[in-house]
């Protein structure tokens, strides 16, 4: 009966289950799902990761690419980031060129990627003005179940810390380079962005780490960045306003968070480098 | 504090049903709003107004970051807009970047606000935005600083009429979550210009 009701009145349904203080799949508004993370999981690319919030599941890839750099910015290389929703992962997805959804949600990590400073553009450059690496950052949701973007920064953090770059001897008088890829060096990460999505549902009930479900049927997504005290995105991309109570409550919840995920982040990371 | 001045006209174009010219500071945005009209079927919504949104940048085609601007107006749109009185139509946003100096997303939305004003189509609130800079030198402005590297972080606000809640915000660069706040208040400052200059505007007719 109450998968009818679910998907004849799915606003009641909610409702319902919020006026008792607990969600439909039994969180309390503020509880997180099940956050998994594993790192180095592609031996085809250069760092990797799986994360998973849930159900929903985001697999990340980095390859690196020879490329020239720009002539304004001689000594920097540069991070290309992009995110597929491809059919698999949800309905709301058709195949072909990528969606308005995936193309806003590729900009958004973009800006929180350049905003948090997590890699130095500049370590990145091989010789100025001649050589630099061009990261391409991979994004493939498997499974559309909300807060892809917290997932995705998650991937992305686990894949740059096992990124592992072949060193690479220049002769800019023979424009000569010779790869070496039994010598590998990791790239210095400089900061760990962490992601926390809350959904506002009925214009009061702040709800954290929302389902896909409470995302399409509440009236507000809100995405806090946070790298260490400092926030690098506070990204409310319209729906029901927002008190500064509770803005400020979100920004508590996403700085536990924040410390959490550091610790899980760091402890895949340790297993993976004593394997 | 220097703030940005403002200055729009009305009634620019002939075809849609309303459109406005508007400047922020040395920035300028054109916009333009049909609505309601026919609506395309895979976008038909049986009990609201589908509000699309075009953003079209000053050169080129529309990229991945001007689709971000895209969606973020258009959310907000279909906030404020009532669109449960207009079921089974659509409302088109148009919006064409004339000149940016910094202001480019404020200027947008808060022509956006200007042309859904002038088009008579039922709104529940105004909305207005402002963007506030912090330089440097820590030091938070409304005036965009003559170089984009003086620039530490800059911070949108997208406030409504009736309480000054916040219906969106957009944020570039990091800060602390005191300068934040700062910034949020100086906002708050600064948006009762935007909903004055809206109200003068409406009241004397044509042009500002």
């Amino acid at each position: 009966m109450a998968k009818q009701y679910k998907s004849l009145h799915p606003v009641k349904y909610y409702r319902d289950y919020l006026s008792h203080n607990i969600r439909p799949d039994g969180r309390e508004f503020d509880e997180f799902r099940p956050t998994l993370l594993n790192v180095g999981t592609i031996d085809t690319a250069d760092g990797s990761a799986i994360s998973k919030l849930g159900r929903t599941t985001v697999v990340c890839g980095i390859k690196a690419e020879f490329c020239k750099p720009k002539a304004e910015t001689p000594n920097k290389g540069f991070i290309v980031p992009n995110l597929e929703l491809s059919p698999l992962c949800s309905p709301k997805f058709r195949p072909g060129p990528p969606s308005d959804q995936a193309q806003v949600l590729t900009q958004l990590i973009a800006d929180i990627i350049e905003n948090s400073h997590c890699i130095d553009l500049k370590d990145l450059c091989i010789f100025p003005d001649r050589l630099a690496w061009c990261l391409f950052v991979d994004f493939v949701c498997l499974d559309f179940d909300g807060a892809v973007v917290d997932a995705c920064i998650l991937a992305l953090m686990g894949a740059l810390q096992t990124l592992c770059l072949p060193s690479v001897d220049y002769d800019p008088a023979l424009d000569n380079k010779l790869v070496n890829l039994e010598k590998r060096i990791s790239v210095p990460v400089h900061s760990t962005p962490i992601s926390t999505t809350f959904t506002i549902f009925d214009d009061k009930i702040i709800l954290v780490d929302p389902t896909v479900d409470e995302e399409n049927l509440c009236s507000g997504i809100l995405t806090i960045v946070l790298r260490g005290d400092e926030i690098c995105s506070l990204h409310k991309p319209g729906g029901s306003p927002l008190t500064d109570e509770d803005l400020s409550s979100c920004i508590e919840k996403c700085k536990q968070r924040a410390t959490s995920i550091k610790d899980l982040i760091k402890t895949v990371v340790k297993d993976y480098n004593n394997k | 504090m220097e703030s940005p001045q403002f200055s729009c006209k009305l009634g620019v174009l002939s075809r849609p049903d309303a459109s406005v010219i508007f400047c922020e500071g040395e920035t300028v945005v054109m916009a333009g709003i049909y609505g309601p009209i026919e609506v395309k079927m895979q976008k038909m919504l049986i009990d609201k107004a589908s509000v699309e949104c075009n953003y079209r940048p000053k050169r080129g085609l529309p990229g991945v970051e001007d689709k971000l601007y895209e969606s973020l107006i258009r959310n907000i749109c279909d906030t404020a807009l009532v669109t449960s009185l207009y079921p089974r139509s659509a409302i088109l946003i148009a919006l064409q970047e004339m000149h940016n100096s910094g202001q480019l997303i404020s200027c947008a939305i808060n022509a956006a606000c200007l042309v859904c004003l002038e088009s008579g189509i039922d709104m529940k609130f105004m909305f207005g935005a402002v963007t506030c800079f912090l330089t440097n030198q820590e030091e938070l402005r409304l005036m965009p600083p003559i170089s984009d590297s003086a620039v530490k972080a800059s911070f949108v606000f997208v406030l409504d009429n009736v309480k000054e809640r916040i219906l969106a915000s957009h944020t570039e660069g990091s800060f602390s979550m005191e300068q934040y706040e700062e910034a949020q208040d100086l906002s708050r400052k600064q948006i009762k210009n935007v909903f004055a200059f809206f109200k003068k505007t409406l009241n004397s007719g044509k042009e500002m």
